[in-house]
């Protein structure tokens, strides 16, 4: 009896689903080209996802309201969703219903580096462009794909950039710095930057004068900055999560270690209540961040005006991203002026996008490599000080997108 | 030279801050002969407390004891008295009260994600205060002001406990009853309200210690975790239930992490403080000033 109705369950499913396959959407529409987007809408990056989602509708409905795709009779973007939930196996398996069911021309995703990379080789399989907005693991794009094109800077250009930020300085105000210390939490992330900076380092003829991991779960921090203030470096290079954070810039401050610059790396120092947790000793620290809306970019502050009245907050680096790749498949549709998915991905491929709304980015062009990388990618660094609005973060490099009358503090006085 | 003695006046300092913060736990200990898994959070809503008070009222940071100790001491008797003692009674009959220990952890979790709901995952640091930064310079020497009160707060303190427990007529009570809780009820002690006001001595401790830690440290929810651990080694270390033990077991900690990574990365003082947390475990269980055996 058992046995039976397992079967006729079994049997009616079955008779469901092939059901929902053959009376399933039918051959793409040609009025329309298809976006699929894999991106955490639930689970923990949910927030950055639904980031990224609001960056692209807000994009799209830009397109589409000003004649969508020319080329191809004002053909219309049409976003399709797909839930990551943070998970690669659902990653893989949206990026298979988006490509055979939906019959999508384009892909974009996944935001978390781990879903990005196997969801990639799915895309590839099926020759379907898949542009990643923003996941900075550097493997993404070193898998060989025809497919693959990364918006956003990868992993090790954040310390290549912060290197090229301190010799820039250096330059700039005829401040030699010879002596650098290393601090960073005793975590992946910490120790995987700190390996970064010994070589460039080495390569730039820099004296390591100090090189310290300290657990992020420290209850005193004075003993690494007396080793700080001992070390008497001119530089010093920080990787910290957020109560290690607050509790270094306090200790450095009140043992008032002389220093010629902080370097901060995002996590812990671009944290939200960072600032108001340290208030003025904050003052002229440097930090590397994806984008900061401050940015002197022409539609910059016009595009976060606008984000900002339509979803409530600051447009974010992820969001930039998001927002900038729909920019870039439209003027990829433009120049391949056909729905053909190899068409598509010849044009991203020569793609060189150096103006139009979606040029709010820190960098002057997006171009790809032939790995997929857009070359011209690079983060921000800002400087945190107070120019009459209280602490800020404000954009001083690259000097192309430094804020109009800021002078940076370097070295520190 | 002067490096190692700059090192060792902030070892000492911040150990006995330590030390403060695990008296409260010692306490507890001494009398209920319980674990409280909850103490760091007590030191938590303790410097929530403090911060506070300290805020809203813009007093001198250490003036929030006047209303942070009175707080607290309430509020662990009635934690005692509504949470903890039910349990208690329930096992009224097993030698060693494991229950108890799994209700504390409960405090703890509840207690933490209360905290969460209410004032968010946030950092905070006291504004401006007379105390923050400010730093002693003896020539090339630095010595924190903040910490050096708080070192001296937590000799005062652990002075006035011990005290209290030897000679005033309550503390002996209190004595008794962790002596032998059977003999101290048929002499008359209700040894019940005896473990409401000793849990309520030991958060009070925890209050103290919060307002020391507040003009130097973040206040946020989980704030608690860090100091939890730190105190169990110290406690273990000096000696479960001793006094002094727990001043002294802090130093040692303070030391080790202070002066330690002026040798090596400081990563690896957190193992030799662990390293010594074991040895002192095989050699000497009872703690470097615990007794040998158990009433």
């Amino acid at each position: 009896m058992k046995f039976n109705r397992f079967w006729t369950a079994t049997a009616v499913a079955g008779l469901l689903i092939s059901g929902l396959i053959f009376t399933g959407p039918a051959a793409a529409d040609e009025t329309t080209i298809k976006v699929g987007n894999i991106i955490p809408l639930s689970g923990p990056s949910a927030s950055v996802g639904q980031q990224g989602k609001n960056a692209r509708e807000m994009a799209v409905e830009e397109i589409n309201a000003a004649g969508g795709i020319k080329s191809l009779g004002g053909a219309k973007l049409e976003m399709l969703y797909a839930d990551s939930e943070s998970k690669p196996e659902k990653g893989v398996s949206e990026a298979e219903r988006l490509i055979n069911t939906e019959k999508v021309n384009v892909l974009t995703g996944c935001w978390n580096s781990a879903v990005t990379y196997p969801t990639t080789a799915v895309a590839e399989r099926y020759g379907v462009p898949f542009i990643v907005p923003v996941s900075v693991s550097d493997k993404i794009t070193e898998q060989g794909f025809k497919n693959v094109f990364r918006i956003a800077a990868k992993d090790s250009w954040w310390t290549r950039d912060q290197f090229a930020f301190l010799k820039d300085m250096q330059a700039e105000f005829n401040t030699p710095v010879k002596k650098l210390a290393f601090v960073y939490e005793n975590g992946d992330w910490g120790k995987g930057m700190a390996s970064q900076w010994k070589k460039l380092a080495e390569k730039d003829g820099y004296d390591v004068v100090l090189d310290e991991p300290y657990p992020s779960t420290a209850t005193d921090l004075s003993p690494v900055v007396q080793k700080i203030r001992r070390s008497r470096a001119d530089v010093l290079l920080l990787v910290s999560n957020a109560a290690d954070a607050i509790l270094l810039t306090n200790t450095l401050a009140e043992y008032r270690v002389r220093l010629k610059a902080i370097v901060a790396t995002g996590g812990g120092h671009a944290d939200p209540f960072f600032i108001k947790a340290v208030g003025k000793n904050a003052r002229y620290l440097f930090d590397i961040v994806e984008w900061e809306a401050d940015i002197n970019k022409p539609g910059a502050k016009e595009t976060n005006a606008k984000y900002k009245a339509k979803y409530g907050y600051n447009l974010t680096g992820e969001a930039v991203d998001a927002y900038v790749s729909m920019y870039v498949i439209k003027d990829a549709l433009e120049r391949a002026a056909s729905f053909d998915k190899d068409a598509i991905r010849k044009a991203l491929a020569e793609t060189n996008l150096t103006s139009g709304p979606g040029m709010i980015v820190g960098y002057d062009a997006v171009q790809f490599d032939e790995s997929g990388q857009n070359s011209h990618a690079s983060p921000v660094i800002v400087q945190i000080n107070d120019v009459g609005n209280g602490l800020e973060r404000i954009t001083v490099w690259p000097k192309s997108a430094r804020r109009a009358g800021y002078t940076p503090v370097f070295p520190k006085p | 030279m002067i490096y190692l003695i700059e090192d060792t006046i902030n070892g000492i300092l911040m150990g006995s801050i330590y030390g403060l913060t695990a008296l409260g736990l010692t306490i507890i200990f001494g009398v209920l002969k319980v674990i409280n898994f909850a103490h760091g959070t007590l030191l938590m809503v303790g410097m929530y407390a403090a911060y506070w008070t300290v805020t809203l009222s813009g007093l001198h940071p250490y003036l929030a004891l006047v209303i942070v100790v009175p707080v607290m001491y309430v509020f662990g008797y009635y934690l005692q008295d509504i949470v903890i003692k039910p349990i208690f009674k329930a096992e009224k009959d097993v030698r060693e009260p494991s229950t108890v220990i799994i209700v504390t952890t409960g405090v703890w979790y509840v207690l933490d994600n209360l905290t969460l709901m209410i004032f968010g995952p946030q950092y905070r640091s006291l504004p401006d205060n007379p105390l923050q930064g400010k730093m002693i310079e003896l020539g090339e020497m630095f010595v924190s002001v903040p910490k050096l009160w708080g070192a001296i707060t937590a000799v005062v303190t652990a002075l006035a406990v011990y005290y209290f427990f030897q000679k005033t007529r309550t503390g002996r009570a209190i004595r008794a009853c962790s002596l032998d809780r059977d003999a101290a009820s048929l002499s008359g002690i209700n040894q019940y309200k005896i473990y409401n006001m000793a849990f309520g001595l030991g958060t009070a401790v925890a209050g103290v210690a919060a307002v020391t830690l507040v003009p130097f440290y973040n206040t946020f929810p989980t704030v608690g975790v860090l100091f939890d651990i730190k105190g169990f080694i110290i406690v273990v270390l000096g000696g479960l239930g001793s006094i002094p033990g727990a001043i002294i077991g802090g130093i040692i900690v303070g030391i080790i992490e202070s002066v330690g990574p002026q040798f090596m990365t400081a990563t690896w003082t957190e193992a030799i403080v662990y390293g010594l947390f074991l040895l002192v475990l095989f050699v000497k269980p009872s703690g470097l000033f615990g007794v040998k055996y158990d009433w």
